[in-house]
């Protein structure tokens, strides 16, 4: 997302009633003699010509968002294109390098259920921040009359509160037209208090056109009726796995055949959208792994096994597992050497599982070419794995935050669902241990899992 | 996938003597889907339903008949327990889904009418959807935090206006929800075809529930036939989101020179719905006949409406570029290529050309019916 950026000053062209460009701003020149046109030729990017040309025959402003070849690349560019006296006058905001895809935008585009994983119903507005769209049976579940609030202020819907920080997510949100969270709010109708979230939208231009929104209602105690809500997500656990797992695993498989081209020729570019739907329902599925586990950590019964195990032969084999992906971009993982042992106490499969996620994370953040050092050591009581790497680090202020459920060491990279650390943590605390991080942006990160170290005697 | 596909989806567990038989029926199996296939490349291209249609059509018949279905069960079955019969009532409440599978399968979704309206319902839902949205400053030359159309009309100082575009916005919202099966009984549907569909149901679960020679049948019939009629008495078609539309345009009734445009703000807005109402009020047609005018990609029945209402040169283009972005339908160069054709037509000869739409309904389609006799 680009929205952090500076907003760069407006890109201006004019192109003649015979389609040459007569006028360019250097930027729009620039590309254009990169595409191999020059002044007073006929325009050379073929999106923007195309623009210029209905623009004229139509008679009429045209806004359109098109993506121009630039180099090796691709750039994404909102043109306004006006029918002026002397030709077309075009005007061209927001000048972006298309970004590859990423999980987190990719998903949050396509509708209300990525905004908040637990919303309880969803709103949207316009630009003026009027409610548009509000979940029909709302009304009915709170008890005021949702209907009449249609085409009001979000604000005759919500009281806006601070957040712990005290300042006001949705500020920011509207500020930079990037998506907020975590936005404490009431309800004026029954004073409930709810945390809202959204994504801005924006039309032709480019322009915010408004949020869509997603409410989550602040269960006050959540231990008062554990028990229901135990149940209730032991059994959805299991429905999660039949309703979600089973039709991506159909997903990736299908997907995976297209890209392969398996059952026949295929233009290339439906391939790769192929290849794109398989990598989104992989992370999907990746998610949904993590709301399992979630699910399963936060109840109240959770309990690991105390099993006798050997950390350096587990931090071996996670490393071994993540070393494909490390080949990818060329990771050298220093794992512990085989012969050495760490005796420990723990669950065999989720500390594979924490160290899979601690390597995981440290291949994901590694420069190219980089090592990532897994070392097994013992410190008094305890028996700890550290994992260190060459990365960009993390800051002293966000090292509490990435061990929260859904944040992310860096928000802006691909993969991943915010849940990982998180759950690497609790189950480390569940068998008696711990992750702890230490780092300094620039300097790579280094988290130690600790364990209780087993006694000589039971070994 | 093709909502086609779905009893096939269900196979028992895997045994040797299933393997076998179905082994055995292999070659017959083997010509019915080479007769598809031949099938499917000679269809027509013009009329054929592309992929996101056929998923928003598989998807809202779903939701529609499960919410038929699930509200007769629920009511049958309170019946069925208050006169006694626990286990016919439990068998009824609890029973899967089937009606959907059964009417598929007896070929009555085939229905023109019902396909007509669910197809034109979809189509309708995925270009609004689809429609370029424009920040509410762009349209007039307002201000940049000006509230979109109807969320403006709402608090209109003229009380219907503002009651009427709630309502529109309400009803919007409930048709953009998912349909949750169980949750809702609103289908939104017209009343005949609302009717049609729930008798249709109720025939499938008295097939369902009482197989030939059950105790209780008459109960049953009774139960479902109840239930069916309490559907039907409480489905109000003004509560539609057809009909609301339809009163925010006839509230507003804006004079000829406002119409252009209102027009290009409801596009903007995505209020596809507002659109079509507006050009039905304007023109005096009926609400699914000017849908039928909109969404239909060949357009010249538009193109003449608009000249007919007297609209200029940018309002045409406005409204074409608007749909042909739109619309995977529609091609955005043909339409520069006709735009000086149609704005040469005068509006008087416009109005003459479609003098024939504003003809009562019935009579059209007679007339209609009658020529394609006569080309058969």
């Amino acid at each position: 997302m680009n929205a952090g950026e500076p907003v760069l000053p407006l890109v201006r062209g004019l192109v003649d009633h015979d389609g040459r460009l007569v006028e360019a701003d250097p930027r729009l020149h620039d590309l254009n003699t990169r595409a191999g046109g020059s002044l007073g030729e006929p325009v050379a990017v073929p999106q923007l010509a195309r623009l210029a040309r209905l623009t004229q025959r139509l008679g009429i402003l045209v806004s359109r968002g098109i993506v121009a070849a630039d180099g090796p690349g691709d750039l994404e560019l909102w043109v306004r294109a006006e029918p002026v006296a002397a030709g077309v006058s075009l005007t061209i905001t927001g000048w972006a390098d298309r970004a590859p895809w990423t999980g987190a935008d990719a998903i949050g585009d396509s509708d209300h259920a990525a905004l908040a994983a637990d919303a309880d119903w969803h709103w949207e507005t316009d630009s003026a921040l009027r409610l548009t769209f509000l979940t029909p049976d709302v009304g009915a579940r709170h008890g005021f009359d949702a209907d009449m609030l249609l085409g009001a202020p979000l604000t005759g819907l919500f009281a806006l509160g601070e957040d712990k920080s005290g300042g006001f997510p949705i500020l920011g949100g509207l500020a930079l037209r990037e998506r907020f969270e975590d936005q404490p709010a009431t309800l004026r109708a029954t004073g409930e208090a709810v945390r809202l979230a959204a994504r801005p939208r924006s039309d032709a231009r480019g322009d915010f056109a408004g949020f869509i929104g997603a409410v989550t209602v602040e269960r006050a105690a959540p231990k008062a009726d554990a028990h229901t809500i135990d149940d209730a997500s032991g059994a959805f656990a299991v429905r999660l796995d039949s309703a979600l797992r089973s039709p991506l695993g159909r997903i990736i498989a299908n997907a995976d055949s297209i890209n392969a081209q398996s059952e026949g020729p295929l233009r290339q570019d439906y391939a790769d959208y192929a290849a794109d739907i398989a990598s989104a329902a992989r992370h999907l599925m990746g998610l949904v792994d993590d709301l399992v586990d979630l699910q399963a950590i936060e109840r109240a019964d959770f309990h690991v096994a105390t099993e006798n195990i050997d950390l350096a032969d587990l931090a071996r084999r996670a490393a071994g597992l993540l070393a494909v992906r490390a080949a990818d971009t060329k990771v050298r993982i220093d794992k512990p050497t085989l012969g050495e042992a760490l005796p420990a106490i723990g669950e065999f499969r989720r500390v594979l599982q924490i160290l899979v996620n601690l390597i995981g994370n440290a291949v994901r953040y590694s420069p190219e070419g980089g090592v990532i050092w897994v070392r097994a050591e013992r410190e008094g009581d305890l028996a700890a794995i550290i994992v260190a790497d060459q990365g960009k680090g993390i800051a002293f202020d966000d090292q509490t935050r990435i061990f929260e459920k859904f944040e992310r060491v860096d928000p802006r990279e691909p993969g991943g669902s915010g849940l990982g650390l998180y759950i690497a943590r609790r189950l480390a605390r569940a068998m008696g241990g711990d992750i702890a991080v230490d780092s300094a942006p620039g300097q790579g990160a280094r988290f130690v899992l600790t364990l209780p170290v087993q006694d000589p005697a039971t070994a | 996938m093709s909502i086609h596909d779905r009893a096939s989806q269900s196979g028992g567990p895997a045994t040797a003597s299933a393997l076998l038989a179905r082994a055995a029926a292999a070659d017959l199996r083997a010509d019915r889907r080479l007769a598809t296939s031949i099938d499917d490349f000679f269809l027509a291209g013009d009329g054929r339903l592309d992929d996101r249609v056929r998923a928003g059509l598989s998807a809202t018949l779903e939701a529609l008949v499960g919410a038929i279905e699930a509200a007769i069960r629920a009511h049958a079955a309170r019946l069925l327990a208050a006169r006694g019969l626990a286990t016919l009532a439990g068998a009824v409440g609890s029973g899967a889904p089937v009606a959907l599978d059964r009417l598929l399968a007896a070929g009555l979704m085939r229905d023109p009418a019902v396909m007509h309206e669910l197809i034109g319902r979809v189509r309708q839902g995925l270009i609004a959807e689809a429609l370029p949205i424009e920040a509410a400053s762009g349209g007039a030359g307002g201000r940049a935090d000006q509230p979109s159309l109807l969320a403006r009309l709402s608090r209109h100082p003229d009380h219907v206006v503002a009651t009427s575009a709630v309502a529109l916005l309400a009803t919007e919202s409930r048709r953009k929800a998912p349909l949750l099966a169980g949750a809702t009984t609103r289908t939104d549907l017209p009343a005949a075809i609302q009717q049609r569909l729930i008798w249709w149901v109720a025939a499938t679960l008295r097939e369902a529930e009482a197989p030939e020679g059950t105790a209780n049948t008459e109960q049953l019939d009774r139960a479902l036939a109840e239930s069916a009629q309490r559907s039907i008495a409480a489905h109000d078609e003004g509560d539609r989101l057809e009909a609301a539309a339809t009163r925010l345009a006839v509230a507003l009734d804006p004079r000829a020179e406002e119409l252009a445009d209102l027009l290009a703000e409801a596009l903007a807005d995505q209020r596809l719905s507002l659109f079509i109402a507006l050009l039905g009020h304007a023109l005096g047609l009926h609400y699914a006949d000017m849908r039928d005018i909109v969404l239909d990609p060949d357009a010249e029945r538009l193109w003449l409406v608009l000249r007919a209402l007297e609209l200029d040169r940018p309002a045409i283009a406005r409204v074409g570029l608007a749909l042909c972005e739109a619309d995977p339908r529609r091609d955005v160069e043909q339409f520069a290529d006709s735009l000086d054709a149609i704005v040469a037509v005068d509006p008087a000869q416009a109005r003459a050309a479609i003098a024939p739409l504003l003809l009562h309904p019935e009579y059209r389609a007679a007339v209609l019916a009658i020529a394609r006799g006569a080309k058969a």
